[in-house]
C-alpha cells in the first residue's frame, strides 16, 4: 500500500514537472494557430477559438520558407559529417596515444569553452573574410564545427577509453585489422558517442543565430533563424508567422533529440565518467 | 603512405574531402551584384524591391539585392562588415547612424560627388552633413511622432492637453468594475523615450545644447514626466503600462481611442481597418507650446570601402534611388513626406489628406540631433523614463540621474 | 609508444579549424584588451598597456555585475541539479510510462533556445502573458510587474534559463543512476535505511563522478550565457540594470563601440573563470580517483 502511495505522489510530481515543461511549447503552438485578429490576446486557450492554419498556410506557400529550411539543413547536415569526423578523430587520437601535448590539448579544450563568446564575432569576421568565407556556408560550417568540436572531442575521448584496447589486439589476432577492425568491432560500441556528438553539432547549426546574422548577407542564403528573425521588426511583430515558424523548426529537432534519446542516456554518462 | 594509416585516419579524411567538395559547391563568387542593407519594413520593403526591379530592367546586366535589417543590428552588422573591409555597397538607415560611422571611418564623404545644383533640390533637412562633410542623401523626411485618432471613436481631434482630458473623461469607461477604465483615450509606448520627447519639448525643454551636451535636468524635464505620469494615474486616461506591441493591439482593437505613433505605423492601422486621422499632438495647456516631436531623415550612405568603377555604379544607383519618381512611389504608399522640393510639390503630396495632415505635424517638429553623444543621451533617459513610467522613480529624481549618468556615458563614448 | 605522426594526424583537422575560429579571435581580442579601440580610433588604435584593464576595476558597476552574475549562476545551479537528480530518481523508479515523461521532460533542450528564450518573455508579459494571467485568473494573486522591475527580471530569466538546463541534469543524473547496481540499494533496506540515508549514502556519492564534469560545464555555460539574459530582459531591462558580465559585454563593444574595453572585461571573465574552474577540478581529482 505505501508502495503505491509512493508511487502516486511519483505520478504526480513528474505529471507537474512535465506539464511546466511543455507549456510553453503548447503555447508557441497555440499562438501558431490564432486566427490574425487574436494574436495579442488574453485567453489561455491552448486551442483558440477559430483556429486556423492560416499562418501555416502564409509561411510555407507565401514566404521563402521552404528555402530557409533547405539551407539549414544542408548547413547542418555538413557540420554533423564534419564535427562528428573531426572529433571521433581527434579522440581517439586522445583516447589510444600518449603524445607530446596530448595533456595540454585536452586541457585547452576545457578552456575554450570559457571564454565569453561575444566577443569573438568581430575577429571571427575579419577572419572569415580573409579567408573569403563570408556569405558563405562554408564559412558558417567552420565556425559551427569549431563551436561544438571541444565538447565533441571530451566525449568521443570518454567513449574511446570505455572500450578496452584488447578488444581491437583480439580483432587483430582473428586477422581482422585495419578498417574492418573498426568497422566491425569499435564503431558500434561508440554509437553512442557517436549518437550524442551528432546532436549536439545538429543542434548547434540548426538554432544558431548570431554568427549567421553577421555572416550570412544574401538572402537566397537565409537559415531557419535569420528567416524567423525577419517577422520581428522594429515596429511590430509578425508573431502568427513567427510562432508557426517556431513550430516547424522545433520539429526535426525533437525528432532528432528523440531518434538519439536511446543513446543520449548512456552517452552523456559513460563519456563523463572517464572525463 | 597511405596503407600506413589506419582505417580510423583513413575514415576521416576520406569524410572530410568529401564534406570540403560539397562545402566548396556551396560557396559564392566574388560579386558583382550591388547590395544594399536597409531597415525599411513592411510596405516600403516591397517598393524599394519594386524600384530595383525596375533599376535593373533599365541597367540590363546590372544585379541589385537589397537585405533587411532590423535597425540596431543594420547598425552593428554593418559595423562589424565594414570594419572588415566588406558589408553592402550602400547603407539606408536614420540620419543619426551618421555620426557613429563617420567617427569610425565607415563611410565616403559624398560632397565631390554631386553638383552644387542637383544638391539644392533637397528641402531643409533632407542632406545630412556631420563635420562638415556630406554622409547621407536623403529620400523621405519625417519619422515624426503625431497624434493618430481612431474616427469612429473622436470626431474631433483635441487641440490642447485641456481638452484631451475632457475627452478623455468622456471615452474612459469601467465596464468591469476592476477599477481600471476599459477603454483608454490616450496610448503610446512607454517604453522609449523618443516617444516622450514630444512632452519634453511641449514643456519647453529639449535634450542636448548646439555642442552636443546634455540638457536632461531641467524644470522643464520634471514638469513633462510628471505630466506623462499624470495621464495614466491622476486622469486615468492611459493604461498603466504599454509597450509597443500593447499599444498598437489597444488602439487597433478600439480599446484605445488615440495613439502617438509614426507613420511606420499607420499602414498597419490601414490594414487592421481603422479609420483614422492625424493629427498634431495637442498644445500643453500650461506653456501654450506645440509638443515638437523629432524629426529625422532616412537615407543611403556609401561604405567606405567601394573605390573605381564600383563606386561610379553605385553612385548611379544612389541617383536612381532618391530621384523624385521613387520617392514619390514611397511618397503614395507610405504616406511619408518626400526628401526633395520637386516632390513634395507634386500632386501626390496635395491630393493626399494623410500626408498634408502629416506635413502639418512636421512643420512644428525639431531635428533629431545627430551627434554621436545622442545615443548615450538615449541610453540615459531611457532606463529613468522607463522607471518613472512605472512609478519607481520620481521626476526629479530621474532628471538628475539621467543628466549624470549621459555626462559618464558621453564621457566613455569619447574615451 | 614509438612516436607516430598518427595522433597529430588526427587531431590536425580539429585543430585547424579551432585555430581560425577560436585561437585567432582570442589572440585578437587578448590584443585588443590592451589597446584604445573604441568609437574615435576605432582602426588607428595603438597600445595603452594595462589602461583598460584599470578602467574595468575602476568602474564601480563591475563589481555589481560580478555579484549578479555569480548570484545568477549559484541559483541556476542548484535549481539544475535538485531539480535534475529529483526527476532522474523518479525517472528512476519503475514507473509505467516514465518513457512518456522523459520524452516530455527533454523538450526544453530540444526546441532551439532563441524560440523558447523569447516565448518566455511573452509568458511574463504584465498584461498579455501567462504567467500573470494564471496568477490572476486561477490564483487570484495580484500580478507581478515581471520586465520592469529588476527582482522580476531576474526572476524571469532564471526560470527560463532553469526550465533549458534541467533536462540536461537530468539525462546525465539517470546515466548516473542506472548504472549504479540495484545491490547497493537493496543492501541499504536489509540494514534498514531511510529513503534519505539512501539518497545521501548511496546514491549521492556514486553519482557524484558523472555529476561533477557536467556540473562544471553547466556552471560555464550558465555563467557565460548571453543568449537567454539578453532576449528575455530586451537587452537589460529595466533600466540596463539586468545584465550578467557578459551582456555588458556585448553592449559595451556593439552599442557603445569601446571595444578595447570589452575586450579587457571579456579577458577578466575568462581568467575568473579559469580560476575558478582549475581550483575546482584540482579538488575534486585530489578526492575522486579520476584520470585525465
Amino acid at each position: 500500500m505505501r508502495r503505491r502511495f509512493h508511487d502516486l505522489l511519483c505520478y504526480a510530481a513528474l505529471g507537474a514537472s512535465a506539464l511546466v515543461a511543455i507549456y510553453p511549447v503548447l503555447r508557441v503552438i497555440g499562438v501558431s494557430l490564432r486566427p490574425g485578429d487574436q494574436l495579442l490576446s488574453t485567453s489561455l486557450r491552448i486551442i483558440p477559438r477559430g483556429a486556423t492554419l492560416g499562418s501555416y498556410r502564409s509561411l510555407l506557400f507565401e514566404m521563402p520558407f521552404p528555402r530557409w529550411m533547405l539551407n539549414s539543413t544542408l548547413v547542418a547536415a555538413a557540420v554533423t559529417l564534419v564535427g562528428v569526423s573531426l572529433a571521433s578523430a581527434a579522440g581517439y587520437a586522445f583516447s589510444r596515444y600518449r603524445f607530446r601535448g596530448r595533456h595540454s590539448g585536452l586541457v585547452g579544450l576545457l578552456i575554450t569553452q570559457m571564454f565569453p563568446v561575444t566577443m569573438l564575432l568581430l575577429p571571427l569576421y575579419v577572419m572569415l573574410s580573409r579567408l573569403g568565407l563570408v556569405n558563405t556556408f562554408a564559412g558558417l560550417i567552420v565556425a559551427y564545427t569549431a563551436t561544438a568540436l571541444p565538447f565533441c572531442v571530451w566525449q568521443m575521448k570518454g567513449f574511446y577509453d570505455t572500450i578496452p584496447t584488447s578488444l581491437e589486439e583480439a580483432a587483430g589476432l582473428d586477422g581482422c585489422t585495419g578498417p574492418a577492425a573498426y568497422f566491425k568491432v569499435i564503431l558500434p560500441l561508440t554509437l553512442p558517442g557517436l549518437a550524442v556528438t551528432s546532436l549536439f553539432t545538429f543542434m548547434t547549426a540548426w538554432s544558431e543565430y548570431l554568427v549567421a546574422a553577421q555572416v550570412i548577407h544574401d538572402q537566397d542564403l537565409f537559415t531557419l533563424p535569420l528567416g524567423l528573425r525577419g517577422f520581428q521588426s522594429n515596429m511590430t511583430t509578425e508573431w502568427g508567422l513567427y510562432a508557426a515558424g517556431s513550430v516547424i523548426v522545433s520539429v526535426p529537432a525533437i525528432l532528432v533529440f528523440l531518434a538519439a534519446s536511446r543513446w543520449l542516456i548512456s552517452g552523456l554518462t559513460l563519456g563523463s565518467v572517464k572525463g | 603512405m597511405w596503407r600506413r594509416l589506419s582505417g580510423r585516419v583513413r575514415g576521416a579524411s576520406i569524410a572530410c574531402l568529401g564534406a570540403s567538395f560539397l562545402v566548396a559547391g556551396c560557396a559564392k563568387k566574388e560579386r558583382s551584384d550591388l547590395s544594399v542593407w536597409h531597415q525599411m519594413e513592411g510596405e516600403g520593403k516591397r517598393v524599394l524591391q519594386e524600384q530595383i526591379d525596375r533599376f535593373e530592367a533599365e541597367h540590363p546586366g546590372w544585379e541589385v539585392t537589397q537585405l533587411y535589417k532590423e535597425t540596431e543590428e543594420l547598425r552593428t552588422h554593418f559595423q562589424t562588415a565594414a570594419v572588415a573591409g566588406s558589408g553592402p555597397d550602400l547603407v539606408y538607415g536614420p540620419a543619426d547612424q551618421v555620426g557613429p560611422f563617420d567617427a569610425m571611418g565607415l563611410i565616403l564623404p559624398l560632397e565631390e560627388f554631386f553638383a552644387e545644383e542637383e544638391l539644392a533640390d533637397w528641402a531643409e533637412g533632407g542632406l545630412v552633413y556631420h563635420r562638415g562633410h556630406l554622409y547621407q542623401i536623403g529620400d523621405r523626411v519625417g519619422n515624426h511622432l503625431a497624434l493618430v485618432y481612431n474616427r469612429a471613436l473622436v470626431s474631433d481631434p483635441p487641440e490642447d492637453t485641456g481638452a484631451l482630458i475632457r475627452l478623455g473623461k468622456r471615452l474612459a469607461r469601467d465596464e468591469d468594475g476592476d477599477g481600471r477604465p476599459d477603454r483608454y483615450a490616450l496610448v503610446w509606448n512607454y517604453s522609449e523615450p523618443f516617444f516622450f520627447i514630444p512632452f519634453l519639448s511641449g514643456f519647453g525643454g529639449w535634450v542636448m545644447d548646439e555642442d552636443a551636451r546634455p540638457t536632461l535636468d531641467t524644470p522643464e524635464m520634471e514638469a513633462a514626466l510628471r505630466f506623462s505620469v499624470d495621464l495614466k494615474d491622476r486622469y486615468r486616461i492611459c493604461p498603466l503600462d504599454a509597450d509597443r506591441e500593447t499599444a498598437d493591439a489597444l488602439f487597433k482593437s478600439g480599446a484605445a481611442a488615440m495613439i502617438i505613433n509614426g507613420p511606420w505605423a499607420w499602414g498597419g492601422y490601414t490594414r487592421a481597418g481603422v479609420d483614422y486621422g492625424v493629427a498634431r499632438i495637442p498644445r500643453i495647456e500650461e506653456t501654450g507650446l506645440w509638443p515638437a516631436p523629432m524629426i529625422s531623415t532616412k537615407g543611403y550612405s556609401i561604405n567606405v570601402a567601394v573605390k573605381g568603377e564600383r563606386l561610379a555604379r553605385v553612385l548611379e544607383l544612389l541617383r536612381f534611388l532618391t530621384s523624385t519618381r521613387v520617392q514619390l512611389e514611397f511618397t503614395r504608399v507610405l504616406h511619408t513626406a518626400p526628401a526633395r522640393k520637386s516632390a513634395r510639390e507634386a500632386s501626390v503630396v496635395a491630393d493626399d489628406p494623410l500626408l498634408r495632415q502629416s506635413l502639418h505635424q512636421l512643420e512644428v517638429g525639431r531635428p533629431m540631433p545627430i551627434a554621436p553623444e545622442m545615443r548615450a543621451v538615449w541610453d540615459a533617459m531611457k532606463p529613468n523614463y522607463q522607471a518613472v513610467m512605472a512609478g519607481a522613480k520620481s521626476p526629479a529624481e530621474a532628471a538628475r540621474d539621467m543628466q549624470a549618468l549621459a555626462e559618464r556615458k558621453i564621457a566613455e563614448l569619447n574615451e | 609508444m614509438r612516436r607516430s605522426p598518427v595522433p597529430y594526424l588526427l587531431i590536425a583537422p580539429a585543430t585547424a579549424v579551432l585555430l581560425v575560429v577560436v585561437l585567432y579571435p582570442f589572440g585578437y581580442n587578448v590584443v585588443i584588451s590592451f589597446s584604445n579601440m573604441s568609437m574615435r580610433h576605432l582602426r588607428d588604435w595603438s597600445w595603452i598597456g594595462l589602461g583598460q584593464y584599470r578602467k574595468v576595476f575602476a568602474d564601480p558597476v563591475f563589481y555589481g555585475l560580478l555579484a549578479k552574475t555569480a548570484l545568477w549562476t549559484a541559483v541556476n545551479l542548484f535549481f539544475h541539479v535538485s531539480f535534475g537528480i529529483g526527476l532522474a530518481v523518479l525517472l528512476n523508479r519503475n514507473l509505467k510510462g516514465r518513457a512518456v515523461f522523459r520524452t516530455l521532460l527533454i523538450l526544453p533542450w530540444a526546441v532551439p533556445q532563441y524560440i523558447t528564450a523569447l516565448t518566455w518573455r511573452g509568458l511574463f508579459h504584465p498584461e498579455f502573458g501567462d504567467v500573470n494571467l494564471i496568477l490572476t485568473r486561477w490564483l487570484h494573486l495580484p500580478p507581478v510587474n515581471w520586465l520592469k522591475t529588476l527582482g522580476g527580471s531576474f526572476t524571469a530569466c532564471a526560470v527560463t534559463n532553469i526550465w533549458l538546463g534541467v533536462p540536461f541534469m537530468m539525462i546525465v543524473a539517470l546515466g548516473g543512476l542506472q548504472s549504479i547496481p540495484r545491490q547497493l540499494w537493496e543492501a541499504a533496506d536489509v540494514d534498514g535505511a531511510s529513503a534519505w540515508r539512501k539518497f545521501s549514502h548511496v546514491t549521492l556519492p556514486l553519482l557524484k563522478p558523472v555529476l561533477i564534469p557536467a556540473v562544471v560545464l553547466g556552471t560555464i555555460w550558465t555563467f557565460n550565457n548571453l543568449n537567454v539574459v539578453w532576449l528575455v530582459s530586451n537587452g537589460g531591462e529595466p533600466a540596463d540594470r539586468m545584465h550578467i558580465l557578459v551582456s555588458y559585454v556585448y553592449r559595451s563593444a556593439f552599442y557603445l563601440y569601446r571595444y578595447g574595453y570589452a575586450a579587457a572585461l571579456s579577458m577578466v571573465i575568462f581568467l575568473i573563470l579559469l580560476v575558478l574552474g582549475v581550483t575546482f577540478l584540482r579538488r575534486t581529482r585530489a578526492e575522486a580517483s579520476g584520470t585525465v
